[in-house]
């Protein structure tokens, strides 16, 4: 009797575990088809989706530090800023290839990550919040203050990026910036995928879990976490390159807290700790956000507002673990 | 409650979203549409509103028709300073709404990020409010309708140097457009022979201004030059000046005319009394023009309280949009219809205005003026104009 009842739970998990590979086997094939498809079906809007694309990338890193070793930030802008600010400088002064910008906003990303990170990363909960704040504040000032460098206020202009591989020019329309921009968020996706299935991923996750455990087994939580929060900075740095290279412009925005909050909402509404939750999140949060402003220019946020309520109320785990509930409803229904 | 909630929402957006595809869907041969991406929500809502109404007047008075074309105005939100998402927004309106003109843009960045959209597209884009001088010289395409703080700043350096001032402190937010007021002044005023004391530079969130007091106390200045962001900060420090008696103490209060804006002078209150500005435009212009416009808001909106230098300056960017599409014949050429306004001068509601040929940039006259109390409102009252000022900033101003 005690036998059936353990082992029922335990052959659910089994499936469900099934269920989330095919899930996330499924993501790349199915992210590039409908990427594509969206190429055909909307080229009007282009300009929009390119931004998804590059958010999404974003808000993926996030899900690494949040979602894989629950480190919890409002300060990912930081990186994505550094980023951004890196490649846009670069641009202007040395080199404009974009796939060498796009190293170089990474680098730099992953070195703010690494550097705050060592300093920051033995505090947890609350007091991390605080000091990832404080993080981003020094960031954004750093790039207010060095005006010669970053223009300041009036944003980083000027960055012209030269033809994708020497054979794809940026044009008008968004063409080549929304396929550079999906191509990197795919193999972003790929990266990362690999990252938090590899043997350092599963120590984070276990990090995540019971630090306590993880020391006594002989690991560092500390050193599990900065290298964690260092590679999810080079996402976040490639990502910020990637605005960059595809808006032409560098504005302080980019590494502010109120970008780093809004990363967070998109993560929560896709649902963290699943990659694929962090692309769904960023493309449902910012279709739905670009839908209301352009029918509604003046009372959008209003109607903003309700949708992240009604979610929260209704599907608490985001959408993904929202549409896993259905399905499991579904599924002991018909049993 | 939570499914009338959520019915409530789902019919909200669809009402919404198929209203969008409607009036995307119609598009007549004799439209010319005008893209215009401004603050429409969020904590700088009230400076899209300003746009608005200031177009939305010009329409009333002028009609919306030019030789037979239609303007129509196609309103983007861009809620805070956020260049990339300008970018975006602009592309969206040129290649998905097919707008032959761009306008608004209240922050510098936003406008700077359409410079290659607008080159590429041969699309005319007109400034109605952001004032660092750099912007037009990013494209031939850029025409500016509003004021620019060098513009604003110099008269009013010469004016204070001809009252006989000879210490100055300077005190300006620590951001772009304060250290353009602060650059601009210092170099005016010394060259008239004043001296600046002390250049102080505040960081942009500050709230406590004591501290900054003291050091314009101790400086032995008669005058101080401030430049901060409108609203509570601007209130703030005047409130700061006034209680730590620095106003009893005699030092004069100066700046250029944003930081006593029409729409916050309510909030400033009293401690607005005094402050002496130099700007290109105050609700308190006596002019027939500028009676009309007022009584037009009134008609339109039920109170004229909102009228503000955003106003006119989407008013008289609707004014050049108009002659644009006049002197091209409604057909699409940026480079042609930026042509024709070169040079044009008119008569607006804040006096005489000419776009110079080389900046782009309006040449107009700055006024002098004093907030005081009237009749039990707070008004900017003119006491002095400079005509002809041109925006001192275009290249080598810096």
């Amino acid at each position: 009797m005690s036998a059936v009842a353990t082992n029922r739970p335990r052959r659910e998990t089994a499936g469900r575990r099934l269920r989330r590979a095919a899930l996330d086997g499924a993501a790349v094939p199915v992210m590039a088809v409908l990427g594509l498809a969206a190429f055909w079906l909307f080229p009007d809007d282009l300009g929009l989706m390119t931004r998804i694309a590059a958010t999404a990338l974003y808000v993926l890193s996030l899900d690494l530090v949040l979602g894989f070793g629950g480190i919890a930030t409002l300060g990912q802008a930081a990186m994505f800023g550094t980023g951004a600010y890196a490649a846009g400088i670069a641009a202007v002064n040395l080199v404009n290839e974009p796939i060498t910008l796009l190293a170089i906003g990474g680098v730099a990303g992953g070195l703010i990550a690494l550097v705050t990170g060592a300093l920051i990363l033995h505090a947890r909960g609350l007091t991390l919040l605080m000091l990832t704040i404080a993080v981003v504040q020094i960031v954004q000032e750093v790039a207010n203050k060095a005006r010669d460098w970053t223009g300041g206020s009036d944003g980083l202009s000027g960055i012209d990026p030269a033809p994708v591989l020497g054979l794809f020019r940026f044009d008008l329309y968004g063409r080549t910036s929304y396929l550079f921009a999906l191509a990197v968020l795919i193999v972003g996706y790929l990266v990362a995928r690999r990252i938090v299935r590899s043997p350092f991923g599963l120590a984070c996750r276990g990090v995540k879990e019971d630090p306590l455990r993880v020391a006594a087994l002989g690991g560092s939580p500390k050193r599990y976490l900065v290298t964690l929060y260092a590679v999810a900075g080079v996402f976040a740095g490639v990502a910020g390159a990637l605005t960059a290279v595809t808006s032409g412009i560098v504005g302080l925005d980019s590494a502010s807290f109120s970008w780093s909050a809004e990363a967070l909402v998109m993560l929560v509404l896709g649902g963290t700790g699943r990659l694929y939750g962090a692309v769904i999140g960023t493309v449902a949060f910012m279709t739905i956000h670009h839908i209301l402003a352009s029918s509604d220019p003046f009372h959008w946020m209003l109607f903003i507002g309700l949708f992240l309520m009604a979610i929260v109320l209704f599907a608490p785990g985001g959408i993904t673990s929202g549409i896993e509930r259905v399905v499991h409803r579904l599924k002991r229904g018909r049993a | 409650m939570t499914k009338t909630l959520r019915r409530a929402l789902l019919g909200a957006v669809f009402v919404t979203a198929s209203g969008a595809a409607l009036c995307g869907g119609t598009t007549w041969a004799a439209t010319i549409k005008v893209g215009v991406i401004a603050p429409f929500s969020g904590p700088f809502a009230t400076a899209g509103q300003t746009f608005k109404q200031g177009i939305e007047i010009y329409q009333a008075q002028h009609g919306k028709t030019v030789g037979g074309d239609t303007i129509e105005f196609v309103y983007k939100d861009l809620d805070q300073a956020n260049p990339a998402q300008s970018k975006a927004l602009a592309q969206e309106l040129i290649v998905k709404e097919k707008v032959g003109y761009l306008a608004g843009f209240f922050f510098t960045p936003d406008a700077l990020a359409v410079a290659p959209l607008i080159d590429e597209a041969n699309i005319p884009c007109v400034i109605f409010n952001a004032a660092t001088s750099a912007i037009t010289e990013k494209s031939p395409r850029y025409v500016r309708t509003s004021f620019t703080l060098w513009q604003n700043t110099v008269p009013l350096a010469e004016h204070m140097a001809k009252q006989g001032i000879k210490k100055v402190v300077t005190a300006v937010s620590d951001y772009g457009p304060g250290i353009d007021g602060e650059t601009a002044f210092k170099q005016t005023f010394e060259k008239a022979g004043g001296q600046v004391v002390d250049s102080i530079r505040m960081p942009l969130k500050s709230t406590d201004f004591a501290p900054f007091m003291q050091r314009i106390k101790d400086s032995g200045a008669e005058a101080i030059y401030a430049f901060l962001p409108a609203g509570p900060t601007t209130l703030g420090f005047a409130k700061a000046f006034n209680d730590t008696g620095l106003k009893a103490a005699g030092i004069k209060f100066f700046g250029p005319g944003d930081i006593t804006q029409e729409p916050d002078l309510p909030a400033l209150g009293d401690a607005a009394v005094g402050i002496t500005t130099t700007f290109n435009y105050s609700q308190a212009h006596d002019s027939e023009m500028n009676r009309q416009l007022l009584a037009k808001a009134k008609e339109l909106f039920g109170s004229s309280d909102l009228v503000t230098f955003s106003t006119v300056g989407a008013y008289d960017g609707t004014h050049v949009i108009y002659k644009m599409v006049e002197a091209t014949g409604g057909k699409p050429d940026g480079l042609k219809a930026v042509e024709a306004v070169k040079g044009m001068a008119w008569d607006s509601p804040r006096g005489p205005l000419k776009i110079d040929p080389n900046s782009r940039h309006v040449t107009q006259t700055i006024y002098l003026r004093v907030t005081e109390r009237k009749d039990g409102k707070l008004q900017n009252t003119e006491i002095a104009s400079f005509p002809d000022q041109p925006d001192y900033g275009y290249k080598g101003g810096k």
